[in-house]
């Protein structure tokens, strides 16, 4: 019987973008949490565990810096994973790894992989993340691994050494068999995880954190692109909220607006 | 530099070829589809095709693999949808090439591939550039397919193996055909409906007002209250009406960056700490099941139905 591993990401949170020099995003001050669908990929992943059995780890590669400014944001995410199920968590935070670059985080994982001698029967990551959404470290990993990938996957059935899934793909569903061990991403459908509880909370605190260095890993830090420049989005809203006494005339108002708009004639 | 462009149709292939216009070089083209008739379509637009003959992305992957091989190219393109962006995130894997997605801008200068992106959810845009060969997944329906001119050869390529991960069935997806995207005004129902037949208010405001409806994810994605076709947001549409009105919807960036392109827009949420406040131009705090069925009667009455 294998292990299990769950991708999991401390990523910037989109709600919390903010700028102090004009449209300028000021990266530092841009807290970092759990990616949101990531706690579907650890929600099923433990729940894969209850089937197959094994040791479920997390592995986390720190991609935005520094090191020092964001071990807090970066240990309660983990510690969400390891309060959701997560076993053993494998965190890889290393300045010269940030800001992240995918080829490297790839390599990190497949490094940590290696050299902790994880036997994954299953590597399960979220669809994407919600800072650079680009949803390739799970693709990455496979062809690196040699691993048949399933991606985009709201539903996992495992019967006898193989997983039998459910791609949704834009206009059709595929059901897809692989055998195991496999890569697998899942969609923000695949189930509907709960916040864990304040026991899980407590018990993960005592859960082993295991933190590596790039050094530890024998991997260099390649990098392939470099962000010069990264500008806030600013959207132009009125934001008026109508206050009126009762719903009655907040809907009388409401049409009012929507006839000088031009909108109702 | 030669350019390698990956496309499920021909259209996708199109919009891809807009996308590096104004950059030189050759191209060649790898259609990923079963159709004979798109391999030709892909073909008129004038570039050899090497027609990846699967519907699986493990073997187009692999047959990409010695499209790759034959061509060396410097720069792959693709619209961002799903069984291209996996594909193109193992071939990125194999050979440790630079991958983006969301691209809404490609240009080449000193050697270095330069694109802009949108990240973050689609609250910003980053500038990047990449050392060459790089792969970038273009934002879909955002450049104008180019017009066809010519001919180009097609090479059939067939999955020379098994691949591990077998497909053992296609199931067609229903559509509504609701076409929020050419719609002037649009209401948007979100998890704020607590019962799928309550969906019926949004639809009567929606045609009192000459309107369609839409929904955000969690309603059309997960709940399947309506079609996939009426999916709001970055990974569903983008949409563009004189008149948005969310109802019941909270306001997350991935749903609002769908919905950026509204002249108006009106949020009804019964949370006055609702971050959709802060991204409409008129809000109104209230329950949805108290203030539609107002807004309804008080529309017909303007009407004369009433
Ligand atoms: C990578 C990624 C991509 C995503 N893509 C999309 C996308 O394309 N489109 C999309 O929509 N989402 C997308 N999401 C999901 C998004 O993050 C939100 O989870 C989703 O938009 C929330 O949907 P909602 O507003 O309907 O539900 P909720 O967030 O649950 O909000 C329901 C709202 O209804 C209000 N409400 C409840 N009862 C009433 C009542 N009686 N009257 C009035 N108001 C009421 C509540 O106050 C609440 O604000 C994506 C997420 C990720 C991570």
């Amino acid at each position: 019987m294998g292990d299990l591993v769950v991708l999991v990401k401390a990523a910037l949170n989109p709600e919390l973008v903010r700028s102090s020099d004009g449209d300028r995003l000021d990266l530092d001050s841009v807290p970092l949490k759990l990616s949101d669908i990531d706690r579907n990929a650890v929600e099923e992943a433990a729940r894969l565990k209850s089937i197959l059995g094994g040791k479920l780890y997390s592995i986390t590669v720190l991609t935005w810096g520094p090191a020092s400014l964001r071990e807090k944001d970066l240990r309660l995410a983990v510690q969400e994973a390891l309060a959701k199920g997560v076993d053993e968590a494998i965190v890889v935070a290393d300045d010269s790894a940030v800001p992240g670059d995918q080829v490297l985080t790839a390599n990190i994982i497949v490094g940590a992989i290696k050299s902790l001698g994880l036997k994954p029967d299953i590597i399960i990551a979220a669809e994407e993340s919600i800072d650079e959404g680009t949803g390739q470290i799970p693709g990455r990993v496979a062809s690196k691994l040699g691993f048949p990938y399933v991606s985009f996957v709201r539903k996992i059935d495992v019967s006898d050494g193989k997983i039998i899934v459910e791609r949704d793909l834009e206009e059709v569903v595929e059901v897809v068999e692989a055998p195991l061990p496999a890569v697998v991403s899942v969609t923000q459908e695949i189930n509907d995880p709960r916040p864990p509880t304040l026991i899980q909370i407590r018990r993960a605190s005592k859960k082993p954190i295991r933190t590596l260095k790039l050094s530890d890993l024998n991997v260099e830090p390649v990098r392939k692109r470099a962000i010069r420049e990264l500008r806030i989005i600013k959207e132009e809203r009125k934001g008026v909220v109508i206050e009126a006494e009762s719903v009655d005339k907040a809907a009388d108002r409401l049409l009012e607006i929507l006839e000088s708009e031009g909108i109702l004639k | 530099m030669k350019i390698l462009v990956l496309g499920e149709t021909s259209r996708d292939i199109g919009e891809s070829l807009s996308a590096i216009s104004s950059i030189e070089g050759d191209r060649v083209v790898a259609l990923f589809s079963t159709s004979h008739d798109e391999a030709s379509r892909a073909s008129a637009l004038g570039y050899k095709v090497y027609h990846l003959n699967t519907r699986n992305t493990e073997a187009a992957y692999k047959l990409l693999v010695k499209v790759y091989e034959a061509e060396s190219p410097g720069l792959i393109v693709s619209v961002s949808t799903k069984n291209p962006r996996d594909v193109l995130s193992r071939l990125a894997g194999l050979l440790d090439l630079p991958l983006a997605t969301n691209v809404r801008k490609i240009s080449v200068g000193d050697g270095k591939i330069v694109y802009e992106r949108a990240v973050l959810s689609e609250r910003s845009i980053s500038l990047e550039e990449a050392d060459p060969p790089a792969i970038l997944l273009v934002m879909p329906r955002l450049f104008k397919p180019i017009a066809g001119e010519g001919q180009g050869s097609i090479e059939e390529l067939e999955p020379s193996e098994e691949p591990a991960a077998r497909i053992l069935e296609v199931k067609r997806k229903e559509l509504g055909g609701a076409r929020i995207e050419e719609a002037d005004v649009v209401v948007g129902v979100g998890r704020g409906f607590r019962r799928r037949e309550d969906l019926r208010l949004a639809f009567e405001l929606a045609e009192l007002l000459g309107g369609a409806v839409g929904g955000s994810r969690p309603i059309a994605a997960d709940l399947k209250w309506l079609p996939e076709d009426a999916w709001i947001g970055i990974s569903g549409k983008r949409i563009s009406p004189k008149l948005y009105i969310a109802v019941g919807i909270s306001g997350a960036p991935q749903h609002m960056a769908g919905v950026s392109g509204s002249k108006i827009i009106v949020a009804i949420n019964k949370d006055k700490s609702a971050p959709i406040f802060r991204y409409a131009d008129y809000g109104i705090v209230a329950d949805l099941y108290e203030i539609l069925p107002i807004l309804i009667r008080k529309l017909k009455e303007r009407k004369g139905l009433g």
